[in-house]
């Protein structure tokens, strides 16, 4: 395991945002006009969250949280159970209050009524109308999203067609499995094409296939323009759909940015030399900690960017070089680390 | 107020597909037709005169018309009780107040669908019941429609009470308390008028303030008001009942149907205010 960059440390050990294009940078606050609180002008981000804060009585379930979502990006927001996730979606949706700080959804303030006609929602507690049909649930929302009744039809049937439950659409939701009720919530989320996505735990019910056809539906979403917020305990979901994740522990921000930003830019090299001469140290411990593991070697801590040099270095002091893996940190080791830095 | 509509109509299409009017039409017809088979016998029964017959067959009129009153009652409270507790518990709410629409609006189309229940019933109820009773005996209420809008008006008021209680409280809890504060009202109206009769101030002080903190008692008595001929007004007051909890000397004053209307008005900016204040 490697230690993170100072940068990714700095930002850690402040519970910063990171914003995107550099690690460790701090979150710009949320004033003056959008397009001066915007890391990208022109476009404000998806969300931006800064010093938000709940508590409920004594407990501090979201503490001084700073979060910034980029527009068309799948962003991932990961933490152990407890770690105060759903609280942060519920405030960012409205359905609760925040004790402090303050965030903005899609340019708005939290809970603006306009906004959610863009925002498509999938709750980690779905349950809809079991009387109703998949498709007259799917026209409820059509209904309350105020979506032209031109478009009530063709919205209802690409809803049913990306979550796969087309046959199934005139079939009362009571008779639904419930992953089958969790593709109909997102499929519910997607009505109206919205601009940003929030969806907690939207896996937790469905088999593999099912979580297949979810993360084909995220890239979906994205390469549409859509900005997709996922909540989720499941590294692996995180690692398969997410530019860029958060971890978040007791109700706070402990690391932000891309899957490489947050295993660190040092890794281990294993290299599988002959010919080096004795005292072949001298030359490549200039780029990491090396040892000798049978037939390879193995230098730690080194920084990726400069693979090619060490590669180089290793020809120019007379080795031939027949394998090099670079090995990087597992999300699930990184996320372990940080907790336990906590 | 379009999402108000939207609720509303899924609230009652909720309720048809839950077979929950099937079940209360069934049960209606059948006790309508026993009372059709009563009526007929109070109606043609060599014992008694016709004098007697033309009083003893409102009297008994009130009495169906009392228990048609506690079901009505029973199932505003039952309907009502978990109108949002209980989509709140079962995450039914999440996805309906994520969208862009007022929580006030949710909360209106519920009570707007449950009334429309409760004043159906409450008019098919009136329309069988006052049909068969002229079937069998030929007596028509002084005013049929009023005592259908009291008897509505009376599950309204109690459909909004517990929409408030569930705005806050579980499901069940919300339920018995609605229906034990309906109970504790009608008891003091029947305490109100044991004082009237026996004039005991005390006792008549019970009854007027259960009357104004919850009026469906006076609601009630509008009700058996406008079910009464003037022979059973005149005969019952020159028998000076002893609290006849059956009886109504009058119609309810407009200044008390006016504070009803304020009551439920209350109440119901209470409800949406604690929905509108309550986090999910």
């Amino acid at each position: 395991m490697s230690p993170a960059n100072s940068a990714d440390r700095a930002a850690i050990d402040h519970g910063d945002a990171v914003p995107p294009g550099g690690v460790g940078r701090s979150a710009p606050q949320p004033s003056g006009t959008e397009d001066e609180r915007s890391p990208h002008p022109g476009t404000s981000p998806a969300i931006h969250a800064v010093g938000l804060t709940k508590r409920f009585g004594e407990t501090v379930a979201v503490n001084a949280l700073s979060l910034t979502v980029n527009r068309a990006e799948v962003f991932g927001f990961l933490g152990p159970n407890g770690a105060g996730k759903t609280t942060v979606v519920k405030l960012l949706l409205g359905l609760a209050r925040p004790s402090g700080g303050e965030a903005l959804v899609l340019g708005a303030p939290l809970g603006d009524r306009e906004t959610r006609r863009r925002i498509g929602y999938l709750p980690e507690l779905f349950r809809f109308q079991a009387l109703l049909t998949a498709r007259e649930v799917l026209r409820l929302h059509c209904k309350l999203l105020a979506l032209p009744r031109s478009i009530w039809a063709a919205q209802e049937r690409s809803s049913l067609q990306t979550i796969g439950l087309f046959e199934r659409g005139d079939d009362r939701v009571g008779t639904f499995s419930k992953g089958m009720q969790q593709r109909l919530g997102l499929g519910v989320a997607l009505l109206g094409d919205p601009a940003l996505v929030v969806l907690d735990e939207p896996t937790s019910a469905l088999d593999p296939v099912g979580r297949h056809d979810v993360r084909e539906i995220i890239r979906g979403l994205r390469d549409r323009g859509s900005t997709v917020f996922l909540n989720t305990h499941l590294l692996e979901e995180a690692e398969h759909v997410c530019d860029r994740v958060a971890v978040v522990d007791k109700g706070r921000t402990i690391a932000t940015g891309t899957l490489d930003e947050l295993r660190g830019r040092h890794g281990s090299v294993r290299l599988r030399v002959t010919g080096l001469t004795d005292g072949w140290w001298h030359g490549l411990d200039r780029f990491g900690r090396p040892r000798r593991d049978g037939d390879w070697i193995v230098l730690e801590g080194v920084d990726r960017s400069r693979i090619p040099d060490l590669v180089g270095e290793t020809v120019a002091l007379g080795g031939r070089v027949e394998a090099v893996i670079p090995e990087q940190q597992s999300l699930e080791a990184r996320f372990l680390e940080l907790l336990g830095e906590r | 107020m379009t999402s108000t509509w939207t609720i509303a109509a899924l609230t009652i299409k909720e309720a048809v597909r839950r077979r929950l009017l099937l079940a209360f039409l069934a049960i209606t017809v059948v006790i309508v037709g026993l009372s059709a088979w009563g009526f007929d016998r109070l109606s043609h029964n060599n014992s008694i005169t016709s004098g007697e017959s033309h009083l003893a067959v409102p009297d008994a009129l009130i009495l169906f018309m009392f228990m048609f009153s506690f079901v009505l009652a029973l199932s505003a409270s039952a309907i009502a009780s978990p109108a949002i507790s209980s989509e709140i518990e079962s995450g039914v709410l999440m996805t309906i107040v994520t969208r862009p629409l007022r929580r006030a609006e949710v909360l209106l189309g519920k009570w707007c669908g449950l009334a429309a229940l409760l004043a159906g019933y409450a008019a098919v109820v009136c329309a069988l019941e006052f049909g068969v009773v002229d079937w069998a005996s030929g007596f028509v209420p002084p005013n049929p429609v009023l005592v259908a809008v009291y008897l509505f008006a009376e599950g309204a008021l109690l459909l909004t009470l517990a929409i408030l209680l569930s705005t806050r409280l579980p499901v069940i809890a919300a339920g018995v308390v609605g229906v034990a504060v309906f109970g504790a009202g009608w008891l003091a109206g029947v305490v109100g008028s044991l004082g009237n009769n026996l004039n005991i101030s005390a006792l008549r002080t019970i009854g007027d303030v259960g009357r104004f903190l919850l009026p469906t008692d006076g609601l009630w008595h509008g009700a058996i008001y406008y079910l009464q001929p003037p022979s059973l007004i005149a005969q019952q007051l020159a028998n000076r009942p002893k609290g006849n909890p059956f009886f109504a000397q009058g119609a309810p004053s407009w200044g008390y149907l006016l504070w009803v209307g304020c009551w439920l008005a209350i109440v119901l900016v209470a409800a949406l205010a604690s929905f509108e204040r309550r986090e999910l």
